[in-house]
């Protein structure tokens, strides 16, 4: 795995050291969930409140509803590929045993999140110290990929009401536009209040599009991951000092 | 001075009363032409039927018809407008004098059509709403058997419309035969025929009475479920009948409700497929759930839905969740859906919030902190 090397750059002639975080695969990954779940919240959104002008602005002919709704499928197809990718490749690796752990919810994370919770309420000085992923990040990824899950299989229900009721009773199709439609809401609320403070507010963090992160940033943010990859003779590549 | 005064008022005096008679005398003077004298309208109407009262009067019009000249005193004493005072003169405006002047008509038919036209003398703004309706578009498109006052009201023998109600079906159904035959065994028309019930819709109820449109339009068709729920979101007349009156507030949330919501609003003049409340239920020939002929009755659901669903399979009825609140018995998908983000939605929304504000608070604290030391 190339994520636990160490690159070198340059930056102001002085030497910046970054770790690699993400793969070219799984940048690629988030910029296609990007997109996918961007034109899928705008096409949706119309479509829910379709009593209000601005629904009514886009929706202005029966034509440009079957319009949205084409481009609202059409996002979900790019979406459930990833899906697919995003799986196949879980599974692939679990199958050659070479699944790196990091995201795994563990026990360690609700005592982390303890400490964390100890140190907002000033009650503790300091905060806890995070592997390569902390109990934010995981929460982050767990949650949507269950929203995910949820928003896609919902949303193939209510696509192919009829096929589904040929296995499912038919409650399920009520049930699935309820679902849908909420879940894409709270989603949507949830990444904006969540995931981009943490990435945008908090701090800048464009690792998931660069694909690494300075020194700097891994030993504030990561330092049981930066003490790691520093033990496991990583520390030999290291060219300069120390920013 | 006195005396010349005295003198010119009783000049003006007798001046205003020659004037007066003159007047009087040229009022009278042409009804004098054809009665002996101003008389009571039941007394014209007399005159009249001292040759109309005649069964076998009749005569031969230019299309080869006949035509009968009898008024039965009997349906003319029976019928509203005789009673009130309304003269024969009212309605047959031409004909004032005996030997009648020549008429015009050719037939039976134009002969209707032509008399007619005094109706709107006194029921101008009723008049006014025949001339928006289905059945003067159809006369202008040429049918000339289309409707007019008196095929609805009757002529010599009008009566209230609606004494008793059912009589306005039974009229309708002169001409919509078959409609009413479906309509008189559904549960609006036999309750209204058998019980003379008075809450059921008659035709002209739904259909409108003297601008009656064409209910063929898709402008009827979506605003057909606000007709039903005229009657079908009224608490109180749907609690006599043991109905629930939440079928219209809950069907405009279900799937073709908000479709049918959209296109009444914005496209009302463009076709379009989303079931409204007739679709399902039927028209004129609506029966209750229970009834097992009811094309919603559990037994005949599916071949319903099946109209525009055709390949559904037997679980799809379950799907309709349209006229039922969200309950455990009736809908558990919805329901427990519903439990779960109701719950949920505001525990993680809350909690990130907490969350994230509690960051916040933290960090401007050790930034203030950092920047004091």
């Amino acid at each position: 795995m190339t994520q636990n090397k160490l690159q070198t750059e340059s930056r102001l002639g002085q030497a910046v050291r970054y770790f690699q975080r993400f793969t070219l695969a799984q940048r690629w990954e988030h910029t296609l969930l990007i997109l996918s779940l961007s034109v899928l919240l705008l096409t949706g959104l119309p479509q829910k409140y379709r009593d209000t002008s601005w629904s009514q602005a886009l929706l202005s002919s029966p034509e440009m509803v079957t319009n949205v709704q084409t481009v609202h499928h059409a996002a979900a197809l790019v979406l459930t590929l990833e899906i697919i990718f995003h799986l196949g490749n879980m599974i692939v690796l679990m199958i050659r045993r070479r699944l790196p752990g990091d995201m795994l919810p563990t026990w360690q994370d609700v005592k982390d999140a303890g400490e964390m919770v100890k140190y907002l309420l000033f009650i503790s000085g300091k905060k806890p110290k995070f592997g390569k992923y902390n109990f934010e990040q995981k929460f982050t990824y767990w949650f949507l990929f269950f929203a995910i899950g949820i928003l896609a299989f919902s949303g193939f229900v209510i696509w192919f009401p009829i096929q589904f009721t040929a296995i499912f009773p038919g409650g399920i199709i009520p049930a699935a536009k309820l679902a849908h439609s909420t879940e894409a809401i709270v989603t949507t609320l949830f990444v904006l209040i969540w995931h981009f403070y943490h990435v945008h507010f908090e701090r800048l963090n464009l690792s998931i599009f660069t694909g690494k992160l300075n020194e700097e940033d891994m030993k504030t943010y990561h330092e049981l991951e930066y003490d790691r990859l520093n033990k496991t003779g990583a520390k030999k590549e290291v060219k300069g000092g120390k920013k | 001075m006195k005396n010349i005064k005295l003198r010119n008022e009783s000049f003006l005096l007798a001046l205003a009363g020659m004037l007066a008679v003159l007047a009087i005398a040229l009022w009278v003077m042409p009804a004098r032409a054809s009665q002996p004298a101003a008389r009571p309208a039941q007394k014209t109407e007399e005159y009249c039927l001292s040759c109309h009262n005649n069964p076998d009067l009749s005569m031969t019009l230019p299309s080869g018809e006949t035509l009968s000249l009898y008024v039965s005193p009997d349906v003319l004493a029976n019928s509203i407008h005789s009673p009130l005072g309304i003269e024969c003169e009212a309605c047959h405006t031409t004909i004032s004098t005996y030997p009648h002047p020549e008429q015009p008509y050719q037939d039976r038919r134009s002969l209707s059509r032509g008399y007619y036209e005094a109706c709107q003398k006194c029921h101008s703004a009723n008049y006014a709403k025949t001339m928006d309706s289905m059945h003067n578009q159809a006369a202008q498109d040429g049918n000339l058997d289309a409707p007019i006052c008196t095929d609805c009201h009757g002529a010599h023998n009008v009566q209230k419309p609606d004494e008793p109600r059912s009589t306005i079906s039974t009229t309708c159904s002169k001409c919509h035969g078959e409609i009413y035959a479906e309509y008189k065994d559904s549960i609006h028309g036999s309750a209204l025929i058998q019980e003379n019930n008075q809450d059921v819709p008659v035709c002209t109820d739904c259909h409108g009475v003297h601008n009656v449109q064409d209910p063929r339009t898709n402008q009827f068709r979506v605003n057909s479920p606000e007709m039903c729920a005229g009657c079908h979101a009224n608490a109180e007349l749907m609690g006599k009948y043991n109905l629930s009156s939440d079928v219209y507030s809950l069907y405009e949330t279900s799937w073709h409700g908000v479709d049918v919501a959209v296109y009444k609003a914005r496209w009302p003049t463009i076709a379009h497929n989303s079931a409204v409340c007739t679709d399902c239920h039927g028209v004129h020939n609506i029966r209750k759930t229970s009834d097992p002929q009811s094309s919603v009755n559990s037994a005949n659901l599916l071949t319903t839905c099946k109209k525009c669903h055709e390949t559904a399979g037997p679980n799809w009825t379950g799907s309709w969740t349209g006229h039922v609140q969200i309950s455990l018995e009736k809908t558990p998908f919805v329901f427990y859906t519903q439990a779960f983000y109701t719950s949920f939605t505001p525990f993680v929304l809350w909690l990130s919030v907490i969350y994230v504000a509690l960051q916040i608070i933290r960090s401007t604290v050790d930034r203030v902190r950092r920047s004091l030391q």
